[in-house]
Formats: C-alpha cells, sequence, structure tokens
C-alpha cells in the first residue's frame, strides 16, 4: 500500500531533485564536451546546493593573482558568492574583480527551480583591458605577467555567452525531462506489477475457496449416493426374492401369462438391482471405502469366466466372441470379483456397441509397467519397470469419436443421450471400472477409430512382483 | 487536489480515460501544440514501440492567477488496452476530473460502453464516489465515416448526466473546449467541497475567466 502511494506521490508532485534524474556522469560528459568545444568552464549545482558536475582548469591569472594575499582573499570572496548566487528566474551576470565574469544560468523543472549552471570565469570580448580592481590589486603583483595572463583568459562576445548558455541549459534540462521520465517509467513498472499481483492474489483466493466448496459437494454427493443406493438396494432385494417365491410356484400354479410377467419384473428388477449396486461401488470408490482382497488370479480363468457369462448374449446378437492367452503370461494380482467386474464391464460394453457380425476379442499378454511413472521421471532412482499383465477388450463397433474419448471415465457421462435410450445404461460403467483399475495401482487406456471399433487396454501388476 | 497553502498552489489531477485507440493521447498532444507555451510544459510520453501507451500520459499546465495562487493542472491519460487495468487504476488514483474520450464510430460503442463500466469500477475500487467525481464525455473522431450523427448525440446529450463535447483530436477541433469544459466542472466541484474561494479568495467565475485567458490557444497556431 506504501509503495502505491509512492506511485501516485511521484505521479503528481512535481518536486524534481536534480540529482536524483541526473547521473552524475552524465552531467558531466555534457560539460566536458561544452568546454572542449568552448574552453568554457561549467559547474552544475543542484537547488539544494549539491556539485553535480565541475568541469574547468585554473588559469594562469586565476593561478597568479592567488599568489598574492590581497588576490587570494578577493578571489575566495568572488567564488563563494558566485558558488552561492541562485538566480530567481534570470539569469545573473556577476563580475570577478580581474575583469572576468561568471554567468549563473537557472534551470527550472515544470516552472519549478531545480538548480543552476555556473558558466566561467570567462572575459567579455567587448572588454578593453584588464579593470584597476586587477592591476591595483596587490603591491607584489608584476603588472607585465598580469597583463600576459589577462590576455589568455578566454574571450567571449556578450551575445554568443547568451546563446551558448541557453543551448547548455537546454541540453541539462532534456537530460532532467529524461531522466524524471525514466525514473516515473521505474516506478510505474513496479507499482504495475505490484497491483497486479495483488488482484492476481485476490483471483487465486477467491478460486480456491470455491474449489475448496466444490470438493465439499462433491464429497457430499458420493455419501448422498451411498447412502441412497443402500436404501433402494433393501426393498428391491425383496422384491425379487418374493419374484423368484411366485415364481417357482410358491403361492400355486402360475399361468403362462402370469409366467410372462413375472418373468419381465425379475429381469427389470435385476436390472435394477445392477443399476443400485453400481451406484453404491461408486459411491464407496468415491469415498475410498473399497476393500480389495489381493490374490494371484489366472488371467485364463478370469477371461474365460467373463466369456462364458456373455457367450449366450453374444451368439443372440450374432457376435463372435474370441478369447487370446498369450504364452507366458502371469498371473495378476488383485481382486477376482473386482477384476472380473473390470472385466465383464469392458466386455459387455463392447458387445452392446457391437452390430450383427461383429467380433469382440479379449485377450490377455505380458507387459510392464513404468515404476517410475508415464514421463520417465526420476527413471534413474527407481526400478525401470516392473512385469504386468495386460488386458485387452477390442470390438468392432461404431467407436468413439477422439473428442470424447477424455470423458468418458466420467461418471454419467454419456456421448449422446440416444445411446443411452438404444443400449440402456447409466453411464457408470467405465466410471467403476477406472476406480476399480485405479485402485489395482493399474492402468487403463483406450483407442478408437470411428466405424472400426475401440481397444481398451487395462494393465494391471502381475502377481510375482508381490511375490 | 494537493494543496500547498505556504507557497499558495494547488494542483489538480485531471485524467484522460477511454477505450484503446479512442485518441487520449492525441487530446493531449492537441493541447501541447494548441497551448500558449508559457501555460503548457513539455508532454511526457512512456509508450511502447507501437505508439501505444504502455503507463501514461503527462502534460502538466500552470497557471498563475492574478490573486497569486498558481494553480497546476496535470493532465494524465490511462493506457486503454484491456490488459493495462492494473495501470489504469494507478493513475486513476486520487484523480480530481475525468474526461471519458469515447470514439464517435458506431462499431466502437461496444468498447466505449466497456471503458465506462471499467472507469466506474476503478473509480470504485480506489476508493473514488463515481457519482460525485465530475466526468465530461468527448466524443472524438468526428471526421470518420460510419459515426453517430450530431442529431444522436444531441440527443443522447438531453439525458446525458455528464456533459457532451464532440471533437477531432488529430486536428485540434474541440479539444480545448473539452478541456476548458473539465476544468470547470471540476473547480465547481471543488468549490463545493473546499470552499476555495474562502481558501484562496478566488471565486469560480473569476478562476475561469484568468483560466480561458491563460489557457487561450497560441495564436501562432491553429486547428489543422
Amino acid at each position: 500500500m506504501q509503495d502505491d502511494t509512492r506511485a501516485a506521490d511521484i505521479m503528481m508532485g512535481d518536486v524534481v531533485r536534480l540529482e536524483d534524474v541526473l547521473s552524475r556522469d552524465s552531467v558531466t560528459s555534457v560539460a566536458k564536451s561544452f568546454y572542449a568545444l568552448f574552453g568554457l568552464p561549467v559547474r552544475v549545482i543542484s537547488h539544494e546546493g549539491d556539485l553535480l558536475a565541475d568541469v574547468h582548469r585554473e588559469r594562469p591569472l586565476c593561478n597568479y593573482v592567488n599568489t598574492l594575499s590581497n588576490g587570494e582573499r578577493e578571489c575566495a570572496n568572488t567564488v563563494g558568492l558566485v558558488r552561492d548566487l541562485e538566480p530567481a528566474g534570470e539569469t545573473i551576470v556577476h563580475p570577478c574583480f580581474t575583469g572576468a565574469v561568471y554567468r549563473i544560468v537557472p534551470l527550472a523543472y515544470q516552472g519549478r527551480p531545480i538548480g543552476r549552471l555556473i558558466v566561467g570565469p570567462y572575459v567579455p570580448a567587448e572588454t578593453q583591458g584588464p579593470p584597476a580592481s586587477l592591476t591595483s590589486i596587490d603591491e607584489a603583483a608584476d603588472l607585465p605577467t598580469v597583463l600576459d595572463h589577462f590576455d589568455q583568459m578566454p574571450r567571449v562576445r556578450v551575445d554568443i555567452a547568451e546563446e551558448l548558455c541557453a543551448h547548455l541549459r537546454g541540453v541539462v534540462e532534456l537530460l532532467v525531462f529524461s531522466g524524471h521520465r525514466a525514473q516515473l517509467a521505474s516506478t510505474m513498472q513496479v507499482a504495475s506489477v505490484r497491483e497486479n499481483y495483488r488482484e492476481l492474489a485476490e483471483k487465486n483466493e477467491a478460486l480456491k475457496s470455491s474449489y475448496d466448496e466444490l470438493k465439499q459437494l462433491d464429497q457430499l454427493k458420493s455419501t448422498f449416493l451411498a447412502t441412497v443406493s443402500h436404501e433402494l438396494r433393501t426393498p428391491l432385494t425383496s422384491i425379487i426374492g418374493y419374484t423368484e417365491m411366485l415364481e417357482s410356484g410358491a403361492a400355486g400354479a402360475l399361468s403362462d401369462g402370469q409366467a410372462e410377467f413375472l418373468k419381465t419384473i425379475r429381469s427389470k428388477a435385476d436390472q435394477l438391482l445392477g443399476l443400485i449396486s453400481s451406484l453404491l461401488d461408486l459411491g464407496r470408490l468415491e469415498a475410498e471405502s473399497l476393500d480389495l482382497h489381493h490374490e494371484a488370479v489366472d488371467p485364463r480363468a478370469l477371461l474365460s469366466d467373463v466369456g462364458s457369462t456373455i457367450v449366450p448374449n453374444a451368439n443372440r446378437r450374432n457376435v463372435a466372441l474370441d478369447i487370446q492367452v498369450a504364452d507366458g503370461t502371469a498371473k495378476i494380482w488383485g481382486d477376482p470379483v473386482r477384476l472380473q467386474q473390470i472385466v465383464l464391464n469392458l466386455a459387455d460394453n463392447a458387445l452392446k456397441f457391437t452390430r450383427e457380425g461383429g467380433e469382440v476379442v479379449l485377450r490377455a499378454e505380458p507387459g510392464e509397467v513404468d515404476a517410475a511413472g508415464p514421463a520417465g521421471f526420476g527413471a534413474a532412482l527407481f526400478t525401470a519397470s516392473r512385469p504386468a499383465v495386460v488386458l485387452t477388450v477390442q470390438d468392432t463397433g461404431m467407436g468413439i469419436p477422439e473428442e470424447n474419448l477424455s470423458r468418458i471415465f466420467d461418471a454419467f457421462y454419456q456421448i449422446d443421450a440416444g445411446t443411452t435410450r438404444a443400449h440402456g445404461g447409466a453411464g457408470l460403467g467405465l466410471s467403476i471400472v477406472k476406480q476399480l483399475v485405479d485402485g489395482h495401482d493399474g492402468t487403463i487406456e483406450v483407442t478408437s477409430a470411428l466405424g472400426e471399433g475401440t481397444i481398451f487396454t487395462v494393465t494391471l501388476p502381475a502377481a510375482e512382483a508381490h511375490a | 487536489m494537493q494543496v500547498d497553502f505556504a507557497a499558495k498552489e494547488l494542483t489538480l489531477k485531471l485524467v484522460y480515460y477511454g477505450p484503446a485507440l479512442s485518441g487520449k493521447t492525441t487530446n493531449l498532444r492537441a493541447i501541447h501544440w494548441l497551448g500558449t507555451s508559457n501555460a503548457c510544459g513539455e508532454l511526457m510520453t512512456l509508450e511502447t514501440q507501437n505508439d501505444r501507451t504502455l503507463f501514461f500520459d503527462m502534460l502538466p499546465i500552470t497557471v498563475s492567477s492574478q490573486s497569486g495562487l498558481t494553480i497546476r493542472l496535470k493532465l494524465f491519460t490511462v493506457p486503454g488496452q484491456v490488459m493495462h487495468n492494473a495501470t489504469r487504476r494507478l493513475v486513476l488514483q486520487a484523480a480530481d476530473g475525468v474526461a471519458f474520450i469515447a470514439d464517435s464510430q458506431r462499431s466502437e460503442a461496444d468498447a466505449n460502453r466497456e471503458s465506462f463500466l471499467n472507469l466506474k469500477q476503478n473509480l470504485e475500487e480506489t476508493g473514488i464516489d463515481s457519482g460525485r467525481i465530475p466526468i465530461i464525455i468527448q466524443f472524438n473522431k468526428r471526421d470518420m465515416e460510419d459515426v453517430r450523427t450530431d442529431e444522436e448525440l444531441d440527443a443522447l446529450a438531453k439525458q446525458s448526466r455528464e456533459t457532451i463535447y464532440k471533437a477531432v483530436a488529430t486536428r485540434g477541433y474541440g479539444v480545448m473546449q473539452t478541456l476548458r469544459g473539465l476544468i470547470r466542472e471540476t473547480w465547481d466541484k471543488l468549490e463545493e467541497e473546499h470552499q476555495l474561494e474562502n481558501k484562496f479568495g478566488i471565486s469560480p467565475v473569476r478562476f475561469m475567466n484568468e483560466i480561458e485567458l491563460k489557457l487561450r490557444q497560441n495564436p501562432g497556431r491553429r486547428e489543422r
């Protein structure tokens, strides 16, 4: 806050200090080139009295008068006076007892005095010979020497001197302007960065709190799902139980029509139970309360089991089902029930989206998982890879558009609502599969070509890695 | 407003606001060109390579009143590009009056509106009451094609709370009127809030007369 105020202060205040905006080096080089060009000594003094540049060489006349006691006193007087003179807007021409003069030129910036230039001593070109104040300065003075030194003094016409000083003043004031501009720019730069940072920090804070809120809502959703599914399942179990009893004739013989209706009730109740179980699973998975009982699972048995479950459906739809297990495929380290759920879910899906005459392949083969993570991060520090089992479920179905691939593992996501109507399902299957695979420290990937089919690849740790 | 009672000096900050490329810097350049050199100081521009304002432009104007009071007007422009909002807010700090430079072209109506809403928001965030600070609106670029017509602007002016000026800043038309209008409204508001007449013995009418006198156009220069 303090620095913000400073930026505003600097913008508003035009009280510029010469020493703050002018580098001594640059003003000295200007004075040096002025001296080199015109032979005129230059001093630059700030409003506060600091000497910022002093370019001069002692003249023989000045050196000589300083050897005389009266001369030395007078010289000190004059120099002291000149240094302290502050012109109030107009240039002051101050005479020296030697007949030379000093021009004291005011420097101003935005209407305020900021310092002065002292140009001289020089002798006005119009001067005829040395004044009496020089020739009679001291009894010990040697007149021919004085006259000789006087002639060596730089001489400038009054109008030229005025022009030169106006020019020098313009240059120095331009330097001040540029210096002030640079000073403002850097102050603004810092202030702007600070202000941007403040703004971003505020926004980040707001984002973080809304993220926390969303996370809480997500948690709430999971808990809600778990509770509701559980409450739904209890009465449904009774419905299924009593339907089975009726079907078995426990309440008397059934007509064909009654048996048919009961079959439908039973089938729909099973479907509903499946859906509720999925919801319950998802709820548990999201709450990370799923218990996995790891053991070594034979991939051949796993795929055969799944195959026998779906083969009637495949036959009915005239879809070929092929199971391939490559030689040397290790056992999988996982929970047999959950592994079956994973493969069955994928196989069911594959079947669902494959048209008559198509094919679904379930395959198991040896593979590796990169122990150091997908990008090989810090690979030197880890075992490069560990053995794994790769399960693939391949179909010749309609395929998944590429833009949807990244979302298919989201809960309740359906590529389009039409597929739900045509194929059923709540869009939970793949989400559950993904969570189960994650729970096994495995990975799942999908590749798909529209109209050609889809391949799901699940990589799971091999049992020997855990032996 | 900054007041230095000892030096009898009063500094006002006037800010030229508006959407990108609406002509804020061009207004200041025109004032600098047209104004008499003893009142207008050097125009300081802080711009990027593409002639776009990066931080601000600043034109100091000094008017010595006969009452002995020195009035310093500091004219600032803000960077119009959307990304420089933090800088706009910094420049807006402690502003006494705002000239909103709008682009008359119909296609720029949305940009004008957005920038004005941004002004309002930044004023509030800077702690300035947007309902109390004097704001005038200049419809610039009157020489372009497909601009809002004079009749439309006159109709707008009737229902507008802000005084409306028309200008072609590239040629200097209307910029001095806009500036004088802004100074007048700013001074009236400050008079109301700080009783400047009591403190400095200068009435609003006399003040404006002096401004008119000192800030009159340089006779050697005219609108191009």
